[in-house]
């Protein structure tokens, strides 16, 4: 009880704007449903992102209806029918523009925090 | 968003939903937990199910109209639970918002706004009252019209003459009312015509006989000619006469109920008067004008003496003045009880709200603890309520639609303008919509204020036992009820005193038997008959050929006699009395067999006999009234009396030689009602018709059958007489002649609608104290089970229920009663001839008691016989 309360306050609640950054590029590597979706980002953040799905599902339907990814109802892996999201052209492009956006706030925020030499 | 496709939607989120859901827990499975655990686990991780549906859907946009339409639906759904409820708490409103449209709509057309002319509130009628009080249109010849228009307080004045003519196309003269106006009267009513033009000074030179040209009348227009819309041109035959019709009047124009207008020219004849319409310059007083036609009118009086009472005032009046007198005090009486009846049915409609809401707070306490936002239910409670209200007013306009028709019927003929366009009035539609939906809305969510941040976890606990309602609650309800059962009292006193005076007109003792019994009307045409032999021999000639007809039982002639409202009210001498001038009697000008036609018992003396009557001998009947007010000695007959006013005006009046002067009494007739339903019979004379004949009369005819079925027949003989003779258009037996007497359509109208009203207002009263105590009994069974488990008998449930009632009850009786005693005075002088008396408040108090008591009986009888187990259990 105590060690599973501990990891739940590890993790980091996710900046505003980031889960679609971070759902494009779960994409990037393949088509993949929601729970496939959550899994990659929880595994790929050492469990540390934990998305939630009250966040997570209004986003796919926002990023689906800006035409950023197109889904499609097929049958996962393990035999069972899911809705598989795929990055757009214009959402590669999209891609490509929130992580120069990204990778610009995390240099300005790095040289911020840099201590003064 | 179409349905389907949001309805694919729906589906396909859901099973997203889902898939995620069996995917994690198919994970857990792999990772070794038990099936159970890992889908409670995944359901656990995934967090709020509907709440992630819903934050998704708002991505699609739409939101609100979503809401909108879950929130129709499941309103709907919750309406449809309780049909009842539904049901009541809308024909409240509809009842309600139609009857105080429909009211309104007929005040606002009769009273407020009837003349569509220009400036119609500055024209005027020329009246002037006599010593006596009486009331009398000034009648005015050429030269003095011509004087009028010259007054400084004359804005614009113009003249009528009427006549009733005849189509002369068909098999049997058609009547045909015709109106003749001075060519600068359509300029005067500065109304445009709907085809052709109106009447132009060039119809009418000057010094020239007019032109033959007429304007139709809309109705006319529409009836004769099936509303023909190329009419303009074409040609009508008037009395042999051909006119060339140039125009047709819009429907609203109906001055002097006129079919057909006609240019008139005015002649210089001192003996031919007209009727003066008169509009007055902007900003002259009533006083001023008055002042300056006083003057004016006397002068004119010195010329032509018999046209104007002997002393006067003169007292102008607007177009309405006399319908306001006639009808408005039973417009506002009407108008004042719907208003009620509104009143009613909001507070229904608030009771069964409040009540429902209470019974449904613990349903709210539980959308609130499953994520519902407090918004969110009030916006749930205000979509039900006002679905309530708007069904309400959809059915309430259509109410108010056929009630204004229903009132335009039933309005008595002649004291409404009949320019009043009667239609739905916008405004008080869009007001009392308005009422309707505030209504709704304010009770509708009163709940909701209640509930919005409910406590929970207290309401759902303690509702679950359903104990008892807040006291705040009850003591609202309690007043509500209190001031519908008053105002219901109210509505029922004056509905009582309405048909109280109704039923007591009805049984009025007519003293002349109504039935089977017809007046026809005999317009004699301009120019004929012009002698006093030619007309005495042309109106016995008539009478004549009507009375041998076999299906006439008898037939009499009666000039102005025909009742229940009749005779030419004047001042009158005894021989070797001294003259008292409020000494008044209604002169009656008759044949002989106008007693056996209508069997009025002589009492005394006898009746005059066909020669005497050819010969115009002077000599009268009076009737019993009039014997014992004057001849209170019993020496009525053989004495003589003179109408001093009693003089002809060839060519119009013609009178036999000497007719101012003595008659002698040779008879005494049984009182008849001569000066209405209401009214005491007033002294009245009769003396032979041939004493003076104007251009009109009227033969009375008793028949073996229904009398307007020979109408034809009847018809047909005069047609012998005179192919050109027509018969009035306004035929009727003589219970119609009853039945279209103001009061007694006035009294038909107030005490059928107050009635219908009243027990619309009882029935609203007794449904809403029904629904509070049903509301009551359901919220208290908990309540009842535990005292019943302890030991209390039904009776004890019984009266406890009905002492939660009782209050209000009493309050609301207390309070009805002491209105209704406020009001009396009101309603007294609105609803003539009945006033308020005891018999008549206590046979309102017990029927409102008994129907409260019922009310009551009905839910708590299901109290009593609750079995304490089930109750107890009740959920």
């Amino acid at each position: 009880m105590v060690e599973k309360k501990a990891r739940y306050q590890n993790r980091i609640e996710l900046l505003q704007g980031t889960l679609d950054l971070l759902i494009l590029q779960t994409l990037q590597w393949g088509s993949q449903h929601g729970y496939g979706i959550s899994v990659a980002i929880r595994n790929r953040s050492g469990e540390l992102l934990q998305v939630d799905t009250g966040s997570l599902y209004p986003a796919l339907h926002r990023l689906e209806k800006q035409k950023w990814i197109k889904a499609e109802w097929r049958i996962s892996e393990n035999k069972q029918r899911a809705k598989f999201y795929q990055l757009t052209a214009a959402g590669k492009r999209q891609l490509t523009r929130e992580r120069s956006k990204w990778s610009q706030l995390s240099d300005a925020i790095a040289g911020v925090l840099q201590p003064e030499e | 968003m179409d349905f389907w496709r949001r309805k694919k939607r729906e589906e396909e989120l859901d099973a997203e939903v889902q898939s995620h859901l069996q995917m994690a827990a198919r994970e857990r499975v792999e990772r070794g937990d038990t099936s159970n655990d890992a889908e409670h686990a995944a359901r656990r991780e995934f967090g709020n199910v509907g709440l992630v549906k819903e934050f998704t859907r708002d991505v699609w946009g739409w939101r609100w109209l979503r809401d909108i339409a879950d929130d129709a639906r499941y309103g709907l759904r919750m309406l449809a639970k309780n049909p009842g409820f539904a049901i009541v708490a809308i024909l409240s409103l509809a009842l309600g918002i139609g009857a105080t449209t429909a009211v309104f709509s007929v005040v606002y057309a009769v009273l407020v706004n009837p003349y569509p002319y220009a400036n119609s509130d500055r024209m005027v009628h020329l009246v002037v009252h006599d010593t006596n009080g009486n009331r009398r249109y000034v009648n005015l010849n050429g030269p003095q019209l011509q004087q009028l228009r010259k007054a400084t307080s004359v804005e614009s004045s113009a003249a009528m003459d009427g006549w009733d003519l005849t189509t002369t196309e068909g098999d049997l003269p058609e009547n045909v009312q015709g109106v003749y106006l001075t060519s600068n009267a359509f300029v005067h009513f500065g109304m445009p015509t709907l085809l052709g033009r109106g009447l132009l000074p060039s119809d009418a030179p000057e010094g020239q006989d007019p032109e033959s040209v007429v304007v139709l009348g809309y109705q006319f227009w529409q009836r004769h000619y099936g509303g023909d819309p190329h009419i303009v041109g074409k040609n009508i035959q008037l009395v042999h006469k051909s006119y060339s019709i140039v125009g047709v009047v819009r429907p609203r124009f109906t001055w002097g109920d006129g079919e057909v207008y006609l240019p008139l020219k005015l002649t210089a004849d001192p003996v031919r008067t007209y009727f003066p319409m008169i509009r007055l310059k902007p900003g002259v007083t009533r006083a001023a004008a008055n002042a300056e036609f006083q003057s004016l009118v006397e002068q004119f009086a010195k010329q032509t003496p018999t046209h104007f009472p002997e002393h006067f005032r003169m007292a102008i009046e607007g177009l309405n003045d006399h319908f306001v007198t006639d009808i408005g005090g039973t417009l506002y009486l009407l108008l004042a009880a719907v208003a009620l009846l509104l009143l009613i049915g909001c507070g229904n409609v608030s009771i069964l709200l409040l009540a429902r809401g209470t019974a449904r707070q613990h349903e709210l306490a539980v959308r609130s603890a499953i994520g519902a936002e407090g918004s969110r239910l009030l916006r749930q409670l205000l979509t039900e309520a006002l679905m309530l209200s708007f069904a309400g007013a959809v059915i309430g306009v259509a109410l108010a639609n056929s009630l204004v028709k229903l009132i335009v019927n039933w309005l008595p003929e002649f004291s409404f303008p009949h320019e009043a366009a009667i239609s739905i009035n916008m405004p008080v539609l869009f007001f009392s919509v308005s009422l309707a939906l505030l209504t709704g809305i304010v009770f509708g969510i009163s709940p909701a204020l209640q509930f919005a941040r409910p406590d929970v976890a207290r309401v759902m606990q303690a509702n679950t036992r359903k104990i008892t309602t807040g006291v705040r609650g009850r003591q609202t309800h309690s007043v509500l009820i209190a001031g519908q059962i008053a105002l219901t009292l109210l509505l029922l006193a004056g509905a009582g005193v309405a048909i109280r005076g109704f039923v007591g007109m009805m049984r009025v003792n007519l003293g002349y038997d109504p039935h089977n019994t017809m007046s026809v009307g005999i317009p004699v045409h301009d120019n004929t008959y012009t002698t006093w032999e030619a007309r005495r021999g042309y109106f016995s000639q008539l009478l004549q050929k009507v009375g041998a007809m076999p299906e006439v039982v008898s037939a009499g002639l009666s000039t102005n006699a025909t009742p229940p409202s009749n005779g030419w009210e004047q001042r009158f001498e005894i021989s070797g009395k001294p003259v008292a001038e409020q000494q008044r009697a209604r002169i009656n000008f008759i044949s002989p067999g106008y007693f056996s036609v209508l069997r009025i018992p002589l009492l005394q003396g006898r009746i005059w006999d066909e020669s005497e009557t050819m010969h115009g001998s002077k000599l009268a009947l009076i009737n019993q009234t009039l014997a014992r007010q004057y001849f209170p000695n019993g020496d009525a007959i053989g004495s003589e009396i003179r109408v001093p006013e009693l003089k002809g005006e060839p060519p119009f009046q013609l009178a036999v030689a000497g007719s101012d002067s003595w008659f002698q009494v040779v008879g005494i007739v049984g009182d008849a009602r001569d000066d209405g339903l209401r009214n005491p019979v007033k002294p009245s004379v009769f003396v032979p018709y041939t004493i003076k004949m104007p251009v009109w009369t009227q033969i009375l005819v008793r028949t073996k059958v229904p009398p307007l079925r020979i109408l034809r027949a009847v018809r047909e003989q005069i047609h012998t007489v005179d192919p050109d003779q027509q018969a009035s258009r306004n035929v009727r037996d003589l219970d119609g002649w009853i039945t279209t007497q103001p009061e007694w359509e006035q009294g038909h109208l107030v005490a059928t609608l107050f009635a219908g009203f009243a027990i619309l207002a009882l029935a609203l009263a007794a449904t809403g104290l029904y629904s509070v105590i049903s509301f009551a009994v359901s919220q208290r069974t908990g309540e009842f089970g535990i005292r019943m488990a302890l030991g209390a008998r039904p009776k004890d449930v019984l009266l406890m229920v009905f002492r939660s009632a009782a209050m209000s009850v009493t309050g609301g009786v207390l309070a009805g009663v002491v209105l209704t005693i406020t009001l009396n005075r009101v309603l007294a002088r609105w609803i003539q001839g009945s006033s308020l008396d005891a018999m008549i408040l206590a046979g309102v108090i017990l029927l409102l008691v008994a129907t409260s008591a019922l009310s009551c009986f009905i839910p708590a009888r299901r109290a009593s016989s609750l079995d304490p187990t089930v109750a107890l259990r009740y959920e």
